[in-house]
């Protein structure tokens, strides 16, 4: 969205040190809902037969500790991008 | 009393409660303190609408049936909350602009606004969703007969009865809480409320059940897990496409189902309340989840043989002796189960009266649309017979399926249809290519493929579906069959259903949208649901009269720039006699407005643009207010184009002066330089007659020599003479003369010049008469300057006074600020044509005199300009009148 919202014209290559940190947070704002997604189809390759079956009491922790990391990442993330979210859109650029 | 009584007492004053909560928060609203009824914590809390008692009850029983599969109904909506940047923030802000009223409203509006789409989005809607609300009443229901069982037990017609009044009473609330305004956007301050105070009711009982079981009954966590371990379903076993599929289910439920949307996005204020939500909700939906489990193992273990897993939050507690906390488990579930029929019922009845009612009322009422409070209370009329409508028609779903099948079973199902909207939601928010034959294309294959591959055989066999379809086919082909499309066998149901669907659905969306061509709303809207964070800044909200006053301001005030906006909204202000300067916008003030605008964008816009805001949406106002800017900026910049242009005109006059001026003085110059020219060549003439003469003649007499020598010395003289003077002139015209100020008196500078001037080379006398007293004044300029003026005058006196004994009278007079000098003569004086030429260059008054180069006069008058004073001929009745004026200031600066 930041960049499609730059201006028409030369586009700036570098940017101030803030400015693409901010944008570097808006990245990962993006892929934090796959990352979240991979770690909970983790347990789909886990075996279900034979040796090596994961017990239910991990399982439970796994995917509750997974849990707990998305809601502390997104945490992190919101409270970075707080200002995009509470300013008007167009100070971004 | 029995404890049945005290659970219809305790019900009782928990609806009272709500009731309160509700009317509580609406009074606040109406006194205007929204800061805390809208703050991010209630909406996280209301987000939690889509926990509803299938997800308190069913969540344990699925728990106990299928191990950790229940957890997937989280993780969806968890990674939806995870991906609010980039998804959801979009989404609120889509909704907030366009004023988006529920998830029909959403699809028809970015398919250019076709209603045939919302139609049929809201039927999938209400078929998807009536079973749900059914659900709810039995969770009710089922957790009545078992505080029943107690005591004398409860029989078929006392649930039916109980289910009745419960959705008598969810439909009274809902309407009197959710059918109070009208707004644009759909908020209910009053219901959001409730909710939230309902989200923490279930969170609070479910929490309090899951720390009973965990530290009460295991022990502790720690024996817990080992609890869990040594359990029916100790090792981790899941069916792998059901763990993907649900949680793609439920993510996709999360964003389509109508109350979820309605609390995500219609009920959303704020849009930086998302921010905190995007974690806070993640967290609830993670505690609501934590118990599950544990509880699911104690009551397998608790519970005699087969008794109802998807009641072990009650029954569990009950069995153990803690009736207090089972009290607290039932209001627990009886707070999912109203919360979703409330917000289910408002969402619904929103869409089926704005999509279906109000579009047949309209077609049966041509005339009705013109009377604006008509329409209104039309409007709220369908919206609480539609209220009432959706929660019965759930009671008779509750009534005709009589209970029975798995309480999970029918929510997915449920899902599954409603997840059919995802695509067409999707793809109109991120591809501009999506069109409405697409999305309806879509729509109508997942539909068509849902009901028939998993909602009628939901029903069970034999009842909807036709014993032999199920078995041999549609139309006897056995690749039709509803639960193995294309002879592929071995899938779940569910997930058969949904990946058929989806895969229609996706593909002849996609397909159909590449193959046709949108209309121009369409693409209009298109382009700002794509771009919406370009084309938006933070939506504001529309309310009332005055609001849309304002609207009209505003964009008036583009058109037509902002002081004569103001001025034409003051002047009608004060026709309506209206407090403050908006009008209100009665058709007479509407009609006036329109031509002025018209004036500045053409009547047919200005029509349309004023309509727009007044009602009658087809283009939405940001475009027009797109168009508006676009228009001011054209009218800017046609008059700065006009400005220029005037100026250009301006300094092409100026320049066509300037070159007249330019073409004259070179006239001049050439007039100029010619009479210079030949002023020189006479004197060089005879000088090299002359000396022609002196040299080729042999013989001459001395006398004769001495004749021609002094002729060319005369001459010589007479052209530096001439030279002297031109240079003179140059230099006094060019302002480069440095005056030589000083002290002195009049009477000096006028000797001096008489004794100068007051005898020619020929000896002719000039009498001078003078006043000498009159002469004392001392004066402060260049007295040399000064003194040349007086002796060019007087020998001008002397050459051209043709009196018979010529006599020039200096008098001097002096007034207040200036010294006037006059030299009169008593000759004829100047010829009144010739008085005009007199100080030009090289002007003569007669060719026989010709004794200077005629430059005299004119380095008087630029020597007097100098000196800050003037010369001038004054006509008199006798003689000539040259007089001479100096500033008076000059002459007091001395004294």
């Amino acid at each position: 969205m930041n960049r499609t919202t730059d201006r028409p014209g030369a586009p700036t290559v570098f940017h101030e040190r803030r400015t693409y940190r901010r944008r570097r947070v808006m990245d990962a704002a993006r892929v934090a809902p796959i990352l979240v997604l991979i770690l909970w189809m983790i347990p789909l390759i886990w075996p279900q037969t034979g040796d090596g079956t994961v017990s239910s009491a991990t399982a439970l922790i796994y995917i509750f500790l997974v849990w707990a990391g998305a809601i502390l990442l997104t945490w992190a993330i919101s409270h970075l991008l707080a200002d995009e979210v509470d300013e008007p859109p167009d100070s971004e650029s | 009393m029995s404890t049945l009584n005290l659970l219809v007492a305790v019900c009782t004053a928990y609806v009272l409660f709500l009731f309160l909560v509700a009317f509580a928060a609406d009074r606040l609203a109406l006194q205007g303190k929204k800061a805390w009824l809208r703050s991010p914590l209630i909406y996280t809390l209301s987000l939690s609408i889509y926990c509803t008692a299938w997800t308190f009850y069913g969540a344990v029983g699925s728990a106990a049936r299928n191990g950790f599969e229940y957890l997937t109904i989280y993780l969806g909506p968890t990674i939806v909350m995870v991906s609010w940047w980039w998804l959801l923030r979009k989404l609120i802000r889509i909704g907030r602009t366009q004023k988006i009223t529920s998830i029909a409203d959403l699809i028809s509006s970015r398919y250019g606004k076709s209603s045939l789409l919302a139609a049929g989005v809201t039927i999938l809607a209400v078929i998807g969703t009536t079973p749900y609300i059914a659900l709810q009443l039995q969770s009710v229901t089922l957790s009545f007969s078992v505080f029943a069982a107690q005591s004398d037990g409860l029989g078929p017609e006392d649930q039916a009865r109980v289910a009745l009044w419960l959705s008598l009473g969810l439909a009274v609330f809902t309407v009197l809480f959710g059918t109070r305004n009208l707004d644009a956007k759909e908020r209910h301050d009053g219901v959001v409320m409730a909710i939230a105070v309902e989200a923490v009711v279930k969170l609070v009982a479910l929490l309090s059940v899951g720390i009973f079981v965990v530290w009460g009954v295991s022990g502790g966590l720690s024996n817990a897990l080992t609890q869990i371990d040594a359990s029916e379903f100790g090792q981790w076993h899941t069916d792998r496409s059901r763990w993907a599929g649900l949680i793609f289910l439920s993510a996709a439920a999360f964003l389509c189902l109508p109350r979820t949307f309605q609390v995500l996005v219609v009920e959303n204020d704020d849009e930086s309340h998302l921010r905190t939500a995007s974690w806070a909700f993640p967290l609830y939906l993670c505690l609501i989840s934590l118990f599950v489990v544990p509880i699911a193992v104690v009551g397998l273990d608790v519970m005699p043989e087969g008794s109802n897993p998807d009641l072990f939050v009650l029954t569990v507690p009950l069995a153990l002796g803690e009736d207090g906390l089972a009290m607290l488990s039932f209001l627990g579930g009886f707070s999912s189960a109203t919360s979703m029929v409330i917000v289910a019922a408002i969402a619904l009845s929103t869409m089926v009266s704005n999509h279906i009612v109000m579009p047949i009322w309209l077609r049966l009422n041509p005339s009705g649309a013109s009377v604006s409070g008509d329409v209104r209370a039309a409007v709220l009329m369908a919206r609480r017979i539609s209220i009432v409508g959706v929660v019965m028609l759930g009671y008779l779903y509750f009534r005709m399926s009589s209970g029975g099948a798995a309480l999970a079973s029918i929510g997915l199902v449920a899902f599954c249809g409603l997840a059919q909207v995802l695509p067409a939601m999707l793809g109109g928010m991120f591809w501009r290519g999506a069109t409405r034959m697409g999305a309806f294309a879509g729509l109508t294959a997942g539909f068509a493929i849902w009901l028939y591959t998993l909602y009628l055989p939901s029903f069970g066999v034999g009842t909807v579906l036709p014993m032999s379809i199920v078995e041999n086919g549609l139309f006897g082909l056995t690749w039709l069959k509803p639960d193995a499309l294309f002879g592929i066998t071995g899938l779940d149901q569910l997930m058969h259903a949904l990946l058929w669907s989806m895969l229609f659905n996706v593909v002849s969306f996609v397909t159909v949208s590449l193959m046709t061509f949108p209309s121009p709303l369409e693409r209009l809207q298109a382009a700002q649901f794509v771009n919406i964070f370009e084309h938006s800044t933070n939506a504001r909200s529309w309310s009332g009269g005055t609001a849309q006053a304002e609207d009209l301001m505003v964009m008036a005030q583009r058109i037509l720039g902002a002081g004569e906006a103001q001025a034409l909204f003051q002047r009608h202000a004060r026709r309506q006699g209206a407090r403050g300067n908006l009008p209100a916008p009665t058709p007479d003030f509407l009609e006036a407005l329109e031509r002025e605008l018209g004036s500045s964008v053409g009547a047919a816009t200005a029509h349309a643009m004023v309509g727009q805001i007044t009602g009658g949406m087809a283009i939405s106002v940001e475009d027009l207010m797109a168009v508006a800017d676009e228009t001011a900026q054209m009218l800017e910049y046609s008059a700065r184009l006009k400005e220029q242009s005037e100026e250009l005109s301006r300094t092409a006059l100026e320049l066509r002066n300037a070159n007249q001026k330019l073409t004259r003085l070179s006239i001049q110059k050439d007039a100029f330089l010619s009479q210079i020219s030949h002023e020189l060549r006479t004197p060089m003439t005879s000088i090299r007659a002359f000396s022609e003469i002196l040299r080729d003649t042999d013989q001459m007499t001395p006398e004769d020599q001495s004749r021609y020598a002094s002729i060319i010395h005369d001459e010589a003289q007479r052209l530096t003479r001439l030279l002297d003077d031109l240079l003179d002139l140059s230099v006094v015209e060019n302002g480069q003369v440095n005056l030589n100020l000083r002290d002195g008196t009049l009477r000096a500078t006028l000797d001096r010049a008489v004794a100068s001037a007051g005898i020619g080379e020929d000896g002719v006398k000039l009498e001078v008469r003078r006043d000498v007293a009159k002469e004392d004044i001392v004066l402060y300029t260049d007295l040399d300057r000064l003194a040349q003026v007086f002796i060019n005058l007087i020998a001008n006196a002397r050459k051209y006074c043709d009196a018979a004994s010529p006599r020039l009278v200096i008098r001097v007079m002096q007034d207040a600020d200036r010294v006037v000098i006059d030299f009169h003569d008593n000759g004829s004086g100047i010829a009144p044509e010739a008085v005009d030429m007199i100080f030009e260059k090289f002007a003569r008054v007669s060719d026989q005199k010709a004794g200077g180069a005629g430059l005299g006069l004119a380095i008087c008058r630029q020597v007097m300009t100098r000196l800050g004073g003037s010369v001038d001929y004054i006509p008199s009745t006798r003689g000539a009148n040259f007089r001479v004026v100096l500033p008076y200031r000059t002459a007091l600066a001395a004294q």
